[in-house]
Order: C-alpha cells, then structure tokens, then sequence
C-alpha cells in the first residue's frame, strides 16, 4: 500500500488533508453509531455543554483514518509510477490513547498529519515491523480537536526468512504432513 | 441550572463503580463491512474477499474503527443513553485482540472501573469504563477503557484528597 517498513522516516509530519464536517453526516454518522443528544438533535443539543450540534468523536476518527488510507493508495500509486513495486500495510494490533481535545462543529474543517515516531521489527509476526503512528487533528482556527498514538504493521522488503523456518515450511508442503500444516 | 433533556437520567452521583452492563449481541453482515469500509476504511482486506482471503487476516473482517464503532453503539443503547453524559474524553488500550469476520456475533460487557470529580469543573465527574467486546465464541475481539464526562446533581467544592489522580 506504501512504502516498505525500512524505507519510513520518523519524525516527519505527514499532512492528510483536510475534511469539512456537515450537519446532515454528523446525524447520519450517530444515528447509526453513536446516537447521544448533542450528535443528533441540533435543538437539544443547545442545552449541552457544546451548546449546539457536535460530531461524534469516533466520526471524526473514522475520517481520519479514511485520511490515512487514502493518502497510503496515493503513495503507493506514485511508488508504481517510478516502476517500483509498493510496500504493504497490514492492520493495526490498537490504539495506545487517544484525546478529544476540543468540539467539532457542523462547518469545521478538519486537518489531520500523521507522525511515524518509531518503529520496530514484530516479534510475533515474522517478516512484518511495527509502526508507532501519532495522528493530530486540528480545527481551521488550528485548534486541536483530537491527538492519538496508534499501532500498525508494515512488512519488512529486507526480510529473510530463517534457514530453519524454510525448511519446516518446505516440509509442510510435501504429502503426508499435513499435520505439520494444521499445526502451523 | 438543570439541563431539560438530561433531568431524568443518572448522574454522577447515581453511578457505581463495579457496575457491569451487557452489550449486544449485534450480527455483523458482508454487507455491513464492505458498507463501512468503503467510506472509512477501503483496505483491500475490509473490502474483497478475495484479497482479504490473502491478507494477514485470512478472510473478510470489519475495520477495527466499525467494531469500535458497533461497541459504542451497543454502549448507548444499554448505558450511556440513560445517563447524563456531556461527551467522551479519549479512550485507553484500544486492543484489537481477533478479527471480526462476516457473520460474527459480537456481544459485551461494559464495567464502570472509575469515578472521580472533574478537576477543572466541580458540576461534572469524569466516568471511565471498560468495554470487552466477544464474538458468538466468547472469544474477546477487542478491549478498551473509556472515559466520559458525566453531570453531577450538586457542585462540589474542591477539598483535600479531591484531586487524587
């Protein structure tokens, strides 16, 4: 999807774009997931802390992910452009935090950059390195509204796999173990 | 000032900690995945079924945001829509712990874990929560800890050992 897991600089601020938030998908976004008052009734809303309509914490993420993704397709389109072949993005083990730190309101634009802040190779998952990813989002009064530090897999171009792994595994492909395979 | 919409629902006060609420169950469709990843979430794993057969997932599953998503649902409809909350704070230790694949049955439980005033603002206290969510299995799909401000029914004046934590 991107860039291979050696080739991603740390420390490098990404910029995602940005998303303008209306008041009809604030409603659409709760009514299906998040159906609290101050997401979906404007006129009650009034009476909330916000004193009017809010987006969903969660919608603002969704999109911020949707940011990322897209900005991952484009790089990876770019990759190809040069004749090279893209790394690949796999899903993300979680959220360490994740802080709403100010309202977003129908109207508000919504700029999101992605951090990489470190990484490191998967001890669980061979062939494949963890992305330490912050991501910020700030209003067009560049006030921040949420900054979170999530985890995510990217598989690693230089890796080779052990001698002893190749093996069990060329093993596992001849008839009669297929109760290695199971195992495996 | 009492808050109209909110005047009937539990407040601070009224909440305790070790209280559990059942979540669920909700059936997640093929439908329901490639829906929300095509305006979330388009990875090649969220959207095609074949791709997804390839990926580390070994199948199509739900965007890790739409289990989330589908959990705080389930949320306000067994808890958060009969309390007087003034929106979430952040989460903690979100873990996606097993893909949620097509036809999974998720259900849950939520645990109030925490209950403090707020330290900037003695008319509210913050909740916080922990949300496992399971599959039809009873295998735990995610975890996570969740932090809301709630209403309190009397301002508190800030006093020694208030502002613990």
């Amino acid at each position: 999807m991107t860039r291979w897991f050696e080739d991603i600089p740390l420390d490098e601020a990404i910029d995602l774009g940005a998303h303008t938030f209306t008041a009809s998908e604030i409603v659409a976004f709760a009514t299906r997931y998040d159906p609290q008052y101050f997401h979906l009734d404007p006129e009650a809303a009034r009476h909330s802390i916000f004193g009017g309509l809010v987006a969903s914490g969660w919608h603002t993420i969704s999109i911020g992910h949707r940011k990322m993704v897209d900005r991952l397709d484009a790089e990876a389109d770019a990759i190809r452009q040069l004749g090279d072949e893209p790394g690949v993005s796999g899903p993300s083990p979680g959220v360490s935090s994740m802080r709403f730190t100010a309202p977003v309101y129908p109207g508000d634009t919504i700029r999101y950059t992605l951090t990489v802040t470190g990484k490191r190779h998967s001890h669980s998952l061979p062939g494949w390195g963890l992305l330490f990813n912050r991501i910020d989002a700030h209003n067009q009064s560049g006030v921040q509204v949420y900054t979170a530090d999530l985890v995510g897999f990217s598989k690693r171009r230089d890796y080779v796999m052990p001698l002893g792994m190749r093996l069990a595994l060329a093993l596992s492909n001849l008839p009669g173990m297929k109760w290695l395979r199971k195992k495996s | 000032m009492t808050n109209p919409i909110t005047r009937g629902r539990r407040h601070f006060e009224d909440l305790v900690i070790g209280e559990t609420f059942p979540l669920g169950p909700k059936t997640i469709t093929r439908e329901d995945i490639i829906g929300f990843a095509r305006e979330f979430d388009p990875f090649p794993f969220h959207l095609d079924e074949k791709a997804a057969r390839q990926s580390l997932l070994g199948g199509l599953s739900a965007s890790g945001w739409q289990t989330g998503a589908l959990a705080l649902r389930m949320l306000v409809d067994a808890f958060l829509g009969d309390v007087a909350t003034m929106g979430g704070l952040g989460f903690d230790d979100l873990k996606w712990k097993r893909p949620v694949m097509k036809n999974d049955t998720l259900s849950g439980t939520a645990t109030i874990t925490g209950l403090r005033r707020s330290r900037s603002n003695p008319d509210c206290g913050v909740l916080t929560m922990h949300l496992e969510v399971r599959n039809q299995r009873g295998e735990t799909a995610m975890v996570l800890d969740l932090s809301n401000l709630v209403e309190a029914r009397k301002s508190e004046t800030r006093e020694i050992g208030d502002a613990a934590q």
